[in-house]
């Protein structure tokens, strides 16, 4: 381990955490549950804990790897087109004689609320050291409890992701010594994991790589059960301070197969196991914010050889962006060392956030053996079908079904409908059904069948408010224009008490700021639609004839229907607001006859 | 007697034998024990005891959690570690009304079989030979011989391999050691999990049931408890087979004798002990029977490939951020963690077993070692399924050979020899040395209660009262049929 730090002042925060531990004992021995686990559990209430809270972050973020990614993309056309850059075309070229391989082994953090194997609370963020205990810190003669509720997110995480669930599973101890882990050991499921034998199956929405084709099915060898460890906190020189409110913590490891061969692939496949976790409502939180974590295995071999080649593994990535930039760089890596005769030695290499090069942390020979053995104090964990039926029936829709619904019965376009569920998190389908549902809770269920409002509310929430927000160049909130106020807005439309030019500046309005309610707005700033008379229309379209015979002469001559919507535009325009398209365009036809 | 007195008596052993090492800790709070003590002494005179053991002096094998005195394990390591909490087992017996008399010696975190392992004083027997110190057994050897020189009622120890057996024998005492399970482990150091049971020392049977009915019992803080389901499963399970056996004073037993554990290694004084003893028990009416329990050779192997592996484990907690203390050497230095803190602190036997244990739980090695032995495991506890009438409680469904077994329970010798000089010990060969085990490893791999009883040995020619004059005879029986263990003790102890 090359992290050897001095753990001076540790001893005082541990003396603090030694009494806590003494008197949580007290509490520990309330609780009795165990031992019969193969029955359906009721503590699903209990699982309910703060995720909702922490969901702003993530979005910037992914808002920001969008945004980088599209820049990637059109640094790629650039350089494939006219590019003169000489090494991005030599790394071009090797690229077609060498294929990547890669694996994914995906730690998540359950959204449970006691650890794995004591009763101790999983908060993580009250003060530290004070979420512990006697087990928590391996106390000599302490025990593990395993907490049966932990396996609903868990067995909610392997269904999502279409695994089998093993009837009886075990747990092994994995020994590796660092002050993280209080018992020099880490208890997960290495011999028989509770879950194997999933997929996961990437669209282009998901953001595959082109090459890959579509759609690519990864598929999933086990999900197994392990605690996390405690946290390090660095105090430069010489220090670190360790909170063991993180240690056993429940993790679901997810371990794909290596299948994925491309880059952009595997970040895709993080961001979409992700996207399945937290639709299952299985995980605290997403990779920016220490949720998510992710190893990958690299190897490059031969085009067309069916033969992996060596692998190295990369330890600890935090973001999507970290995965995809170690697995480029540990890629270019091998193929340079390949192509200059050397060959790949087996070792884990480590990756810090904005470098070019992965760093060797450890070579074979400093490998640790991990003694992986069977914990004796944990009996075998058996999960009744009956269980599983339940958690499966319970199952929230996942993303791909949501992209089915969006389309068949909303009437979306399936690129509107992969945006909706792809931004913010969610966040942005979540807006959507609210507006939605809001709003048809204000007309009578016996007009116009929903489809139609669906693509209307699809339009708005996307387009319009997208428009804004790029403009603005602000992430997504719902903050910004309450879904209340949407509704509101599509309804006035709707029911023709505005244009939809007026509805559009009433969003700009609230979007900037306007804290008034819409009605409110509409009366005061007197935007109400004042529906003109017939007679209005015929001589706001006649004076606009009348000065502009050239372009009358096109359309009634050379049949240029274009220009028409000319003349509808300039008589919106000079309407004020008052002037709805549908009538200017009938009385103009009217008095050019047309029809 | 009074309890006062009784205690007063124990208290004077103390300090008569002070050098024999038996106790590391005294009871901390001295006026509170007092009190505790005269408290128990008028509910006795008032008749109102609170149970069998109210006010007896229970010593403490010292790797078990007591939250007065350190737990130390007779380790550096833990050289003045106060555990926060108090071991199940040693609740149980303080509100049953006895009374904590200290904690005692052993060797380090359970690992020996002589009680010399620790950082304390080599714990000594009573006995001697020609005047040499003699081993006390281990690894609860302190709790044995406190026991024996009546320096308390009874004591606590953990066995292992046969770690409360073997200085039962060496001492002349009765040890006990429960089916696994049966007692909870909370609170107990583990050196080895799958094998670890607290047994009981006591200078009688009788006693031993008494101090056992209080520590056993279901504790949902103990993952390898049985439940109160399982318990009573078995009870009816043993019940209806003692229908069958209608034991009784006048019924005879069927007493197993397995050739296995004739080895060339038996002292002649210790065959001839076995002999004996089973001569009179055929002249009460019970039956001998020899049968074989072929795994028995490949046995203590196994016991010393899979204890090291889970004590590998076990103790890579002691590592100086948290239990341990720091080493002054530079830690992390090489950018190695924790070796300097584990290299001082820790003694030979231990580092040796760990050594052991990370070896064969290595990637390279666990199929031969770790995975083998497991196996064998299987072999010895499925000899002793067919040895015995009673089908094992825990594994009905299980093929078990459809041949029932003939017998109720078997009978050895605890211990291959009488106990070994002290002197002697460092230059035996260390396979030798862990031959101490191999008549007490195989119930522990099978977790069958088991229990060493005394029996006199012929007094012609022994001139020296201060040379051992027993010698232990082990009685095993099914898992789960701990009272007819004691049932044949008593046998034992009235012939």
């Amino acid at each position: 381990m090359s992290k050897a730090a001095s753990v001076n002042g540790l001893h005082h925060i541990l003396a603090v955490s030694r009494l806590r531990a003494a008197t949580r004992w007290q509490s520990l021995r309330v609780s009795s549950l165990r031992r019969q686990w193969n029955l359906p559990i009721n503590h699903a209430h209990a699982l309910q804990t703060d995720a909702a809270e922490v969901n702003d972050v993530p979005l910037r973020k992914q808002l920001k790897d969008r945004a980088k990614r599209k820049r990637q993309f059109e640094r790629i056309a650039v350089e494939d087109g006219t590019s003169s850059n000489g090494r991005q075309k030599e790394k071009d070229a090797r690229l077609d004689k060498w294929k990547l391989t890669v694996g994914l082994e995906i730690h998540a953090q359950l959204n449970t609320e006691r650890k794995l194997f004591s009763t101790a609370k999983s908060s993580e963020n009250d003060e530290p050291n004070t979420n512990v205990s006697i087990f928590d810190l391996a106390f000599p003669g302490s025990q593990p409890e395993f907490q049966k509720a932990t396996l609903i997110p868990a067995l909610r995480a392997a269904l999502g992701l279409s695994c089998n669930i093993h009837r009886e599973s075990r747990f092994d101890r994995k020994h590796y010594y660092y002050q993280d882990q209080p018992a020099g050991y880490q208890i997960t499921q290495y011999y028989k994991p509770f879950a194997v034998d999933g997929h996961v199956t990437l669209y282009d929405h998901d953001g595959i790589a082109a090459e890959d084709g579509q759609p690519v099915n990864i598929a999933i060898k086990q999900v197994q059960m392990e605690q996390d460890t405690a946290k390090s906190t660095l105090q430069p020189p010489s220090t670190t301070f360790l909170d063991f409110n993180r240690v056993g913590h429940p993790l679901i490891e997810i371990i794909t197969h290596p299948q994925i061969h491309n880059v952009q692939t595997a970040s895709a496949c993080v961001r979409k196991i992700q996207a399945i976790l937290q639709a299952v409502n299985a995980v605290t939180t997403g990779m920016e914010l220490g949720g998510l974590r992710a190893d990958v295995n690299v190897s490059v071999s031969h085009k067309g050889s069916d033969k992996l080649g060596q692998r190295t593994e990369i330890k600890n990535l935090s973001s999507f962006r970290a995965v995809e930039d170690s697995i480029a760089a540990e890629r270019d890596r091998q193929i340079a060392v390949l192509e200059a005769g050397g060959s790949i030695a087996g070792e884990t290499r480590g990756w810090t956030l904005g470098s070019t090069e992965t760093k060797k942390l450890r070579g074979k020979e400093g490998e640790v053996d991990y003694r992986y053995m069977p914990d004796p104090d944990i009996p075998p964990l058996f999960i009744g079908e009956d269980l599983v039926n339940h958690i499966e029936k319970s199952l929230p829709v996942l993303p791909d079904n949501t992209l089915a619904d969006l389309t068949t019965n909303s009437g979306l376009t399936t690129k509107d409908a992969k945006t909706l569920i792809s931004l913010d998190d969610g966040e942005r389908l979540d807006y959507f059904d609210e507006v939605r549902s809001l709003w048809s809770s204000t007309r009578s269920s016996s007009l116009s069948p929903s489809p139609a409002f669906d693509k209307i509310v699809g339009n708005w929430v996307l387009h319009e408010m997208g428009g804004l927000l790029s403009a603005a160049a602000t992430p997504f909130s719902p903050k910004l224009v309450p879904p209340e106020t949407m509704a509101d807005i599509l309804a006035n439309l709707h029911d023709d008490r505005i244009t939809g030019t007026t509805a559009k500046q009433l969003l700009a309005m609230v979007f900037n700021g306007d804290k008034r309610v819409i009605n409110t707005i509409i009366k005061a700033e007197n935007l109400e639609l004042q529906h003109l008379s017939r007679d209005e229309y015929l001589a706001m379209a006649q004076t606009l004839i009348d000065k502009n015979a050239e372009k009358v002469q096109q359309i009634q001559q050379k049949r240029q229907m274009g220009k028409l919507m000319w003349f509808v535009g300039q008589m919106m325009r000079r309407g004020e607001g008052k002037v709805e398209a549908n009538k200017a365009e009938a009385t103009l036809k009217e008095l050019l006859g047309l029809d | 007697m009074s309890l006062l007195r009784k205690a007063e008596r124990c208290f004077a052993n103390q300090h008569t034998h002070k050098l024999l090492a038996a106790f590391v800790a005294a009871p901390k709070d001295i006026t509170l024990f007092q009190q505790d003590l005269q408290a128990a002494d008028e509910r006795s005179k008032e008749g109102r005891r609170k149970s069998l053991i109210d006010g007896q002096l229970i010593a403490i094998k010292d790797n078990i959690c007591t939250t007065e005195e350190p737990t130390t394990c007779s380790s550096a390591i833990l050289n003045g570690f106060h555990s926060p909490y108090p071991a199940t087992v040693v609740e149980k017996l303080k509100a049953a009304g006895a009374l904590i008399a200290g904690k005692t010696n052993l060797d380090e975190f359970g690992m020996g079989s002589h009680s010399t392992n620790s950082i304390y004083e080599a714990v000594k027997n009573i006995y001697t030979q020609n005047g040499d110190a003699l081993s006390a057994g281990g690894s609860s050897g302190g709790s044995a011989v406190a026991v024996a020189t009546g320096q308390c009622d009874a004591a606590l120890g953990t066995d292992t391999g046969g770690s409360v057996r073997l200085p039962a024998a060496y001492t002349g005492i009765v040890g006990f050691k429960p089916s696994y399970g049966l007692v909870s482990r909370w609170g107990v150091v583990a050196y080895a999990n799958s094998l670890d049971t607290v047994g009981v020392l006591t200078k009688n049977s009788s006693m031993a049931r008494s101090v056992y009915d209080t520590i056993k019992g279901y504790d949902p803080r103990d993952p390898t408890s049985l439940p109160t389901s399982t318990r009573s499963k078995i009870d009816k399970y043993v019940t209806n087979r003692g229908a069958k056996l209608q034991r009784s004073s006048s019924t005879s037993l069927r007493i197993g004798v397995p050739r296995e554990y004739n080895t060339e290694e038996l002292q002649p004084i210790v065959r001839e002990a076995w002999l004996k003893t089973l001569q009179q028990l055929r002249k009460l009416g019970h039956t001998i029977h020899v049968l074989s329990l072929p795994a028995t050779k490949m046995a203590l192997s196994a016991y010393y490939v899979l204890a090291p592996a889970e004590a590998s484990s076990n103790l890579a907690k002691y590592d100086g951020v948290r239990y341990g203390n720091k080493s002054a050497d530079r830690e992390g230095t090489d950018n190695v963690l924790f070796a300097a803190t584990r290299g001082a602190s820790l003694g030979d036997e231990v580092k040796k077993r760990i050594l052991l244990g990370s070896y064969s739980l290595s990637a390279a090695a666990i199929d031969n070692y770790f995975i083998k032995a497991q196996k064998v495991r299987r072999l010895v506890q499925g000899d002793f399924n067919n040895a015995f009438s009673l089908r094992h409680p825990l594994l009905q469904h299980q093929g078990q050979s459809s041949q029932e077994g003939q017998v109720d329970v078997i009978l050895t010798p605890t211990a291959q020899s009488l106990p070994p000089k002290i002197s002697s010990l460092d230059k035996a060969d260390p396979l030798q040395a862990y031959g101490a085990d191999v008549l007490t490893a195989p119930a522990s791999l099978a977790g069958l209660p088991s229990m060493s009883v005394p029996v006199s040995v012929s007094d012609d020619g022994r001139q020296d009262l201060k040379e051992p004059n027993t010698v232990g005879m082990q009685i095993l029986a099914q898992f789960g049929d701990d009272d007819l263990v004691f049932d044949m003790a008593r046998v034992i102890e009235s012939l």
